[in-house]
């Protein structure tokens, strides 16, 4: 018989009167396993912190995030957010499913060029395209969301030097009812800002206008606010139409869609209350097809959504170094995962679960990383069991973003590893070694 | 210049044809036989091309149907009036003179005929020549000046005549041989048919007959063994048939009943054989009968059984296809039975209007026709369409509540152009499980696409109509949500077709146009489809490009170039037209070909091909000859190709032969969906077909062709054959 697990004795306020309509008990179910696979086996070959990505969650998301348009709307494309997640492993996966790429600096262009995307398929949006980069997509008939005039005069000086009409669209940012609203990223609806980079397109007779682009913000959690942009972006398209007699693509509606995190600040779990692809796409499509186009000439609808895909299928696994008492007697955790490797606790309030069962018992505790710096706190607060050094856990939806914002601070970084469909698991990113980081450094003679 | 030109070829093509005519065929080569044999007596020849000319030109200037005069509709029972007369009587301008108003009088009694027995979608097959010749041999035995002719009697005499000694010599050396008797008297029923007794005539007759047509010359001796098999059953006197060789009757009976009228079939050949001994019970009465006049019955037998048979044809309400009547004449038995498998096997002539799914995306059909829930009796042909997840759950959470499943509030929208006929409206969804028998239609709205074709959409969502009654709608526009309203325990769509606008009529069986199936890892199209229960079905998405580039309008030209191994051969103009009878082509005046296409919503096909291969035109037909118009990356379509289009002719020779029963050629076009580059500003799709012909399964030949399509139309084409590439671009 195994040995009984030591757990330390808590002193618990015993609440009176009624009883809360979920109990006393708060048993936090744990996860044992991953696709199959147990946790404290990943820990025990691949190390602590490693980051897990189940193939299965992201395909099978991806099909209900396409099922959800494409029953709403006939012509319907996604273009996987680069920027989101770029291990080619992953990218792959999406563009198997059929995912365009969407990708926002050199760096990201050519990876998608790697991963074999055929350069028509590539969106390049962002702020920062290089002229050496704008010659590159242009050449390849990749896609060009201007963002700023700037951008326009030189992809017009490009053309001549090409011989080549690139395919571009506008970027409009625009008031959808949301805030903060994001203006940042190319070109006004209601200012004029738009119909003015739109005429210099259409009159510059340089450039083939092929789309409209927008994107709202992030984390939106009012779908209504993309079938007001949707409805503008239309409103545009109807009137290139009429002004230009030219037929407008595609309308992209960029990213921004929830994910099933919670936001920090708010009281019931995202995976409850976050809007759903169904109820973005329900926003999004009855908004373009009321408008005044016709069933025969609707345009394509492209989605760049990245954190709503992608967020579920990640996993981080971690240990427990050590347990404290604040000065004010609040228990706290120390784990070996810092903020270097997950970013977004900053603002989400990161589901955390035990890889073992415990007792019913919990104790409130900050959950702080292993950095030595005062900010580096996983969770503020959350119930707890009694977990002791060396205990595994593993925290829920990090595929988004954690993965390519992640620093190399203090510690080195860790594997990633992907579970197949078939339940086998591989080494998609090996961890960061001393020599990867030393390489890089140059040491001037007189200090050698 | 060039009308005079035309109407002297409408003229000479009127002549042949009417000769032609005899055997149903528009044959030239058969026709030109046909004369050849007229004129082994050559009086009768004269009268017979007489009689021809007299009728035509009388007809056009009359002012009937030229298409008529010159298919020989009107020339042909002139035709045997003159030659009869001109074997019974000695040539004379007297004889001249009355083949003139014969002639006259039977193209008078042909439109009459026409007239009255059309209606009754009848032909009228050689009956005014029998009129005519009747009415003119029983008047004309008062005519003192026509002397009677006794050609025709003293064969020997007859072959001096025309061919000397050295004919007569060769005529009798085929008389030595010994042919069997009933194969003799075959022949020379044959050569009766132009009044001609002789074996000579019967066998040129017969030698034409097989260039002709191999099925009616199958046909002609299986008719007339069948005959003679019959007489020697009963004993009858064989004499019967001899005497004046009346068994052409069985011969031109077994030919239109087995090939020409009805498409060739062992139900054709069944009533062949039943209609026989008919045949030869007319025959005997009629002679008998008419013995007393001292007349001939001549075809009288083929006639009459002939016409009793497509008439009694006509009161069929089952087993229409069971000897199935030939709707599109092609004057010839094999490319009736192969134009009929080419249309039965690739379109629905019969469907006025396409539909596509009243759906965006992917969804399964949940109860088909005939189903085990509520698809029953009077509704019986109908679909329910719900969504499904990878797992095959209809919907997500806990399915408690309509919004969880994948189905509701989705868009419903238009299956084809139409009007809002009828739309109800307030009824409350349904909890998940619960059903309303009281409203069991639920939210439902009807649509009018034609005056009797109706489409029906229930369980939509209350409040959500986007349309109101009376508006016209497109294809593809938005109607209203699914939703979970009237005898509908789970959210779904109803969706069925009826002949009546009321919500509550009974369903038609009537199939979708085009739709797109898929499984796990691959998807393919399905024309004409009736989906059953479980499967996942959608809707083609069209691609612009290949919707422009296959739409064809009449007067456009297109200009290819022709250029063989890298060398350049020729330029050949294409021009599209349309005819009186709404049938577009694509036609090369070159080489007189000519390609017939049908453009519907979602496809593009050829129909068919006449005329010579050499023109650049067949080899544009066999590369695009089933063109879907949306772009599905590596899937295919397979479409059979008539198997006279694309196999070589000696193959099709034998073939021919056993047609009705067997057919064991096939030919066989797929179509792949390449590539598709810069899909945004000026896409070019690539499209690769293959053309294979097979002999019992096992390939022999092939031809594979590429295309490839830009946002301005085809650009061009190779075709590459037994390693010969012939390229061809689209100027």
């Amino acid at each position: 018989m195994e040995k009984q697990r030591y757990e330390r004795p808590i002193l618990k306020k015993l609440e009176m009167g009624m009883p809360g309509k979920f109990g006393v008990a708060a048993n936090l179910p744990p996860t044992t396993h991953i696709d199959g696979i147990s946790v404290d086996s990943l820990v025990e070959t691949y190390g602590s912190p490693v980051f897990i990505l189940s193939e299965k969650t992201i395909r099978s998301v991806f099909k209900r995030a396409k099922k959800a348009f494409t029953t709403r709307y006939p012509k319907v494309q996604f273009a996987w957010s680069y920027k989101t997640n770029y291990l080619n492993a992953v990218c792959r996966i999406y563009h198997q499913e059929g995912s365009w790429a969407e990708v926002v600096s050199g760096f990201e262009y050519d990876k998608a060029i790697a991963n074999g995307v055929q350069g028509q398929h590539i969106i390049f949006n962002g702020p920062d395209k290089s002229a050496i980069y704008l010659e590159k997509a242009i050449r390849n008939d990749s896609i060009l969301h201007i963002d700023h005039l700037d951008e326009l005069y030189t992809i017009i000086e490009l053309t001549e030097k090409l011989a080549k009409k690139p395919k571009v669209a506008i970027r409009v940012n625009m008031d959808t009812g949301i805030q903060p609203m994001w203006d940042r990223f190319g070109f006004n609806y209601e200012n004029g800002q738009a119909w003015d980079a739109l005429n210099k397109i259409m009159h510059s007779g340089k450039l083939d206008l092929v789309g409209l682009h927008t994107h709202i913000g992030t984390f939106i959690m009012s779908p209504q606010a993309y079938g007001v942009a949707a409805q503008k972006l239309a409103d545009l398209a109807i009137g290139i139409r009429q002004k230009y007699n030219h037929t407008i693509k595609y309308i992209d509606m960029g990213g921004g869609f929830a994910s099933a995190n919670t936001l920090k600040g708010f009281y019931y779990p995202g995976s409850d209350t976050n809007p759903t692809f169904d109820d973005y796409a329900e926003a999004i499509t009855s908004a373009l097809l009321n408008t005044q186009f016709t069933p025969d000439n609707l345009p394509l609808l492209i989605l760049e959504t990245g954190r709503a895909l992608i967020d579920e299928a990640g996993y981080l696994l971690g240990t427990v170094i050590a347990n404290k008492r604040l000065s004010t007697g609040k228990r706290t955790t120390i784990v070996d995962i810092g903020i270097n490797l997950l970013f977004t606790s900053f603002w989400y309030e990161h589901k955390l679960t035990p890889a073992r069962h415990y007792s019913q018992y919990t104790e409130a505790t900050t959950v702080y990383g292993p950095l030595c710096m005062n900010i580096d706190v996983i969770r503020e607060n959350v119930n707890l069991p009694l977990l002791n050094k060396g205990d595994h856990f593993v925290i829920h939806h990090v595929g988004a973003y954690n993965m390519t914002q992640w620093m190399q601070f203090i510690t080195l970084r860790p594997k990633i590893v992907l579970i197949d469909q078939d339940g086998t698991a591989h080494v998609i990113r090996e961890n960061e070694t001393m020599d990867n980081v030393m390489n890089m450094e140059h040491l001037p003679a007189h200090l050698k | 210049m060039s009308r005079i030109k035309a109407l002297f070829t409408s003229f000479i093509r009127g002549i042949l044809n009417s000769y032609a005519q005899v055997f149903f065929s528009n044959h030239s080569l058969f026709a030109v036989f046909l004369i050849l044999v007229s004129f082994f007596d050559i009086y009768a020849g004269i009268t017979g091309l007489m009689s021809v000319i007299i009728s035509n030109t009388a007809a056009y200037l009359i002012g009937f149907n030229r298409t008529f005069i010159r298919r020989g509709y009107y020339g042909f029972n002139s035709l045997l009036v003159g030659l009869g007369l001109g074997i019974f009587y000695q040539p004379s301008v007297e004889l001249w003179l009355l083949v003139f108003f014969t002639s006259l009088l039977t193209l008078l009694l042909s439109v009459m005929l026409e007239g009255v027995i059309g209606k009754y979608y009848l032909p009228y097959l050689s009956v005014p020549f029998l009129l005519g010749i009747w009415m003119v041999m029983l008047a004309s035995r008062r005519f003192e000046a026509l002397d009677i002719s006794e050609r025709g009697i003293y064969m020997f005499n007859d072959m001096y005549a025309l061919g000397g000694l050295n004919l007569v010599k060769v005529y009798d050396w085929f008389t030595r041989l010994a042919l069997p008797d009933s194969l003799e008297v075959y022949f020379r029923s044959l050569g009766a048919i132009l009044f001609q007794y002789h074996l000579f005539a019967g066998m040129l007759i017969a030698l034409g007959l097989i260039i002709y047509s191999r099925i009616a010359f199958v046909l002609s001796l299986a008719g007339y063994y069948l005959a003679y098999m019959f007489f020697h059953l009963f004993g009858g006197d064989f004499t019967t048939l001899n005497y004046s060789y009346i068994g052409f009757n069985f011969i031109l009976t077994s030919i239109a009943v087995g090939g020409y009228f009805i498409i060739p079939s062992r139900y054709s050949y069944l009533w062949v054989a039943l209609l026989t001994p008919l045949t030869i019970i007319v025959i005997i009465s009629a002679g008998t009968l008419f013995s007393i006049f001292q007349l001939s019955i001549y075809s009288l037998p083929f006639n009459v059984i002939v016409l009793l048979f497509l008439y009694i044809l006509r009161f069929r309400e089952r087993n229409l296809g069971s000897p199935q009547l030939v709707v599109v004449q092609h004057f010839s038995p094999e490319r009736n039975l192969y134009s009929h498998l080419n249309y039965s096997g690739r379109f629905n002539p019969a469907l006025p209007v396409n539909l596509s799914l009243p759906v965006f995306g992917e969804w399964k059909v949940t109860q088909g026709h005939r189903g085990e829930h509520t698809h029953q009796h009077d509704w019986q042909h109908a679909w329910d369409l719900e969504i499904v997840d990878e797992e095959g759950h209809a919907y997500s959470r806990s399915g408690k509540e309509p919004e969880d499943f994948y189905a509701y509030g989705k868009p419903v929208v238009a299956p084809a152009d139409g009007w809002v006929e009828q739309i109800q409206d307030g009824i409350d969804d349904n909890a998940v499980g619960e059903i309303n028998t009281v409203q069991n239609w639920g939210n439902t709205i009807v649509i009018r696409h034609t005056d009797s074709l109706f489409t029906k959409l229930s369980h939509l969502r209350k409040g959500s109509f986007k349309v109101k009654e009376g508006e016209q709608i497109k294809k593809g526009a938005l109607l209203a949500q699914c939703g979970n309203s009237g005898r509908s325990p789970v959210p779904h769509v109803h969706f069925q077709v009826q002949n009546e606008p009321y919500i509550g009529a009974p369903t038609l069986e009537y199939p979708l146009s085009h739709i797109v199936h898929h499984a796990e890892d691959r998807q393919w199209l399905v024309a004409w489809d009736v989906p059953v229960k479980n499967d996942l079905i959608s809707n083609i998405d069209r691609h612009k490009v290949l919707e422009n580039a296959f739409h064809f309008v009449p007067g456009q030209s297109l200009l290819m170039n022709v250029s063989e191994q890298g060398s350049p051969m020729r330029q050949e103009m294409l021009v599209v037209k349309v005819d009186s009878l709404n049938n577009q082509y694509i036609e090369c005046e070159r080489f007189g070909a000519r390609a017939f296409f049908r453009n519907e919503d979602n496809v593009f096909y050829f129909t068919g091909y006449s005329g010579s291969r050499r023109s650049v035109l067949y080899y544009f037909f066999l590369a695009h000859f089933k063109v879907v118009k949306g772009f599905y990356c590596n899937m295919s379509i397979e479409d059979p190709i008539p198997v006279d289009l694309f196999h070589n002719r000696v193959l099709l020779f034998f073939q021919d032969l056993v047609a009705p029963f067997f057919i064991f050629i096939s030919s066989m076009y797929t179509l792949s969906y390449t590539r598709i580059q810069d899909q945004l500003s000026s896409p070019v799709i690539t499209l690769n077909a293959a053309c294979e012909a097979r002999t019992l399964k096992s390939s022999s030949g092939h031809m594979d062709f590429e295309t490839r399509i830009d946002e301005k139309g085809i650009k061009e084409f190779r075709v590459i054959r037994k390693n010969r590439v012939m390229e061809v671009t689209c100027i």
